[in-house]
């Protein structure tokens, strides 16, 4: 929509097609195009896994520069499970990012998981489907999907599972991820809150050798704070964030989601 | 099932006004001319076993290879034209290869199985001209089992070249097939274990064979959840011989 | 500019120099020919769409001017169009993929005329939804996009999902989809959502919201865009879409304007005091 509203119209300038994207307003010269495929929403995921379960929180603005296209576009989506409900899914995508490159890969993964259900008869593991979800990321490396993809569930044993991507199939599973525009905000609160990173013992004397506190695994209700007070803090400051708090905890049974609404400044 | 041949028996993929593809048909005959392979599933794991015909003095046995890895976790006997069986089992490893590589796990017996059906009805006469490449002119003249060990714990399963796949606790295949079946009708039970499923395919196979049966002329290999798929090797094969030998 | 198509977008010659394509393949049409070009920017333009969800219904707007940069161009096009009694779609950006958009659903809505046996008005089940067209459209802009050979639009699709509930989403030249109470593409985006939102700030409003209060807060958000959009005419198009089916004016004229406003503006061009 910015593209639209910012048309350049022709002119009696040179109007060279060979340009570099994107280009600045603020050059002074005559505003050209040449078609840049990607846009960026903003919003911002988050995933947290415990012993029995794995939160994967996003909010549901969606952006275009300072435009607020949207208060409510979900970046979490359920894979696989039966019909356009998912029901039974019990894996969970979060996309950040380009929107429409997410949507994309989104609908490519759960074809993928579902064809996966016929073809084997049985349900994908999450760690399967981490490692199709890279390789489909990977294939597409030389036009990426422009996205910083999340995928949780509950791996063979019931524990929690979690997995960051980057744009072109890296991947790795962790404790803990923040990804999109307000990710430099969220990630640091997360390695202090969740990994305890430069936390000490209290009683401790001072020294080189005091000893860091150790990550315990967490309990349901106190990851869910946690992910509040990271939504709330980032919303605060940071101008892509905001409007709605969508959460979906995934454990044994099923899918939970949870919606509470966040400011709409 | 001969009564019925005419001129349909020619066209690969025309069926005859009864609805019968001879040319599949004939295949399953050629199966019947092959050496004798036998499966036997115990709830430990898969014995497969396998007769090699020796047809000359001077052949070097080790070279007859009837029972081949597919992934380290499945794994083929085969009966009929052996060049056939190459094709299908490469398809059935770059399959097993690929799901790995996609999947990060290993492919289950089943999905191996049906993957190597996917390719047996793929020949016919349409095949040269379209863009299909790699088509068979003429369906497989081979039959496989397929013994594999998965999250569902171990299994049989018996490819034909009709593309048709079973599952079995024990199966025969091959020209010795109609009594090695029998034998395993009467013999088998569920509480077999690894040793004596050994014992089962050896005596079920001496019993078929034109040869005497010795530990040169006979391959066994198992899949275990322990060791995976395993071909014997010559020491193995004389103890098991041996066992049945000393009976 | 020149007034040679062919040319637009493309490094001038004079300036550049003949464009070599000595290293250009046979299947491309060999050293003589030039590279394959998609389109690089529009050429003649809408301006903007706006939308608002009601209770039962759609209401949704677009002049019915195309612009050819400031040139005010073609003074009465219609950039509404309606798909089937349950799906209006109006197009922003460049003209020309507007009317090959208007090509393609029209064999689209030929498919689905010849598919389904449509002539039960009372019968909506088989009837593609704004749901289901709005998915099919996406997808088409997405593909253009991926292939690096994009419609310069951006859509509004509005009217009724499968269950006859209102429904308003969009689609741009990336692909990009989303739905909201109230959608403005171009130029209304600044101007009209404000306003619109001011009037129906989430979906449980617009639930609320009654036919003749969306008419008149389109209208009053047409006449702002009028006031404020130089690419932009004082005469639209509007359309209501509700169970009753479509309801489409096309030579609405912008009523009660007030310019006093603009009596009190300062600072631009060569005006100093």
């Amino acid at each position: 929509m910015a593209a639209l509203s910012s048309y350049s119209m022709p002119t009696e300038q040179p109007a060279f097609s060979f340009q570099n994207q994107p280009q600045s307003h603020a050059s002074g010269g005559p505003t050209q195009h040449s078609f840049y495929p990607y846009t960026d929403n903003g919003g911002s995921t988050l995933g947290i896994s415990g012993s029995s379960f794995t939160i994967i929180a996003g909010d549901t603005r969606m952006t275009s520069g300072y435009n607020i296209l949207t208060r409510y576009a979900p970046k979490l989506f359920r894979i696989g499970g039966e019909g356009p409900e998912h029901a039974g899914a019990k894996i969970v995508l979060s996309v950040v990012g380009f929107a429409a490159d997410g949507q994309a890969l989104q609908e490519r993964l759960d074809m993928v998981v579902k064809m996966y259900r016929y073809q084997h008869g049985k349900d994908m593991s999450v760690h399967a489907c981490a490692q199709r979800l890279s390789h489909i990321l990977y294939n597409k490396r030389f036009f990426p999907y422009y996205v910083q993809a999340i995928l949780g569930g509950i791996d063979e044993e019931g524990v929690g599972a979690l997995y960051s991507y980057d744009p072109v199939g890296s991947y790795e599973r962790e404790q803990c991820r923040a990804a999109g525009a307000a990710a430099s905000l969220i990630m640091p609160f997360l390695d202090n809150q969740v990994n305890l990173k430069n936390q000490y013992e209290p009683d401790a004397p001072q020294g080189l050798e005091k000893p860091q506190l150790q990550p315990q695994p967490l309990d349901r209700q106190t990851v869910e704070e946690l992910v509040r007070d990271a939504f709330t803090s980032a919303v605060e400051r940071h101008i892509e964030v905001g409007d709605g708090l969508q959460m979906m905890v995934i454990t044994k049974d099923g899918i939970e989601e949870l919606y509470s609404p966040l400011k709409q400044d | 099932m001969f009564i019925a041949r005419s001129e349909y028996d020619r066209g690969i993929n025309t069926f005859s006004p009864e609805g019968r593809l001879f040319q599949v048909e004939y295949s399953l005959e050629a199966i019947k001319l092959g050496s004798t392979a036998i499966g036997v599933t115990t709830a430990s794991g898969t014995v497969l076993g396998v007769e090699k015909r020796i047809t000359s003095s001077l052949l070097e046995t080790s070279s007859v290879e009837k029972v081949v890895e597919i992934d380290q976790h499945i794994g083929c006997a085969m009966s009929g034209l052996q060049a056939d069986a190459r094709s299908m089992i490469e398809h059935a490893r770059v399959t097993s290869q690929s799901h790995a590589f996609n999947y990060n796990e290993p492919i289950k017996v089943e999905s191996c199985t049906q993957a190597i059906c996917d390719l047996a009805l793929r020949f016919g006469e349409s095949a040269s001209g379209e863009e299909e490449e790699s088509i068979m002119s003429r369906p497989f003249g081979v039959a496989l089992l397929i013994a594999g060990y998965d999250e569902d714990g171990p299994s049989l399963y018996h490819a034909e070249p009709s593309g048709t796949f079973y599952r079995y606790d024990a199966k025969a295949i091959g020209s010795g097939s109609e009594g090695a079946q029998a034998e395993l009708q009467s013999s088998y039970h569920k509480s077999l274990t690894l040793p004596e499923a050994e014992d089962l395919v050896l005596k079920t196979l001496k019993q078929v064979m034109e040869e005497k049966l010795d530990a040169n002329n006979v391959q066994l290999a198992s899949v275990t959840k322990e060791k995976g798929f395993r071909v014997y090797g010559d020491e193995e094969m004389k103890g098991c011989v041996g066992r049945i030998e000393n009976e | 500019m020149n007034h040679n198509p062919q040319a637009w977008g493309r490094p001038r010659d004079d300036v550049y120099g003949a464009y070599n394509s000595q290293y250009l393949p046979q299947h491309h049409g060999g050293p003589s020919a030039h590279p394959t070009t998609h389109t690089q920017s529009p050429i003649v333009t809408g301006t903007s769409v706006i939308a608002i969800k009601y209770s039962t219904g759609v209401v949704i707007a677009a002049d019915n001017l195309a612009s050819y940069g400031s040139l005010a161009r073609f003074t009465d096009v219609k950039r509404l169009k309606p798909f089937n009694r349950k799906a209006v779609v109006g197009f922003g950006g460049d003209v020309s993929d507007m009317q090959y958009l208007d090509r393609l659903l029209s064999s689209l809505d030929v498919q689905e005329n010849y598919s389904h046996n449509n002539d039960d008005p009372e019968d909506t089940k088989a009837l593609m939804s704004a749901k289901n067209l709005h998915t099919y459209l996406a997808k088409v802009m997405y593909k253009r996009r991926s292939d690096f050979n994009p419609l310069w639009n951006s859509l509004l699709i509005c009217g009724l999902d499968e269950k006859n509930k209102p429904f308003l989403a969009t689609a741009d030249l990336l692909g990009t989809t989303y739905s909201a109470p109230t959608l403005a593409t171009g130029f209304g985006a600044h101007l009209a959502q404000p306003l619109l939102r001011k009037a129906v700030p989430d979906e449980e409003a617009s639930q609320k919201l009654d036919k003749e209060t969306a008419v008149e807060v389109v209208r009053e958000c047409m006449k702002v865009l009028f006031y404020r959009d130089a690419r932009s005419m004082n005469e639209y198009s509007i359309a209501v879409v509700d169970e009753k089916g479509v309801e489409l004016k096309e030579k609405e004229k912008l009523e009660n304007q007030s310019w006093a406003f603009a009596d009190q503006i300062r600072g631009y061009g060569t005006q100093t005091v």
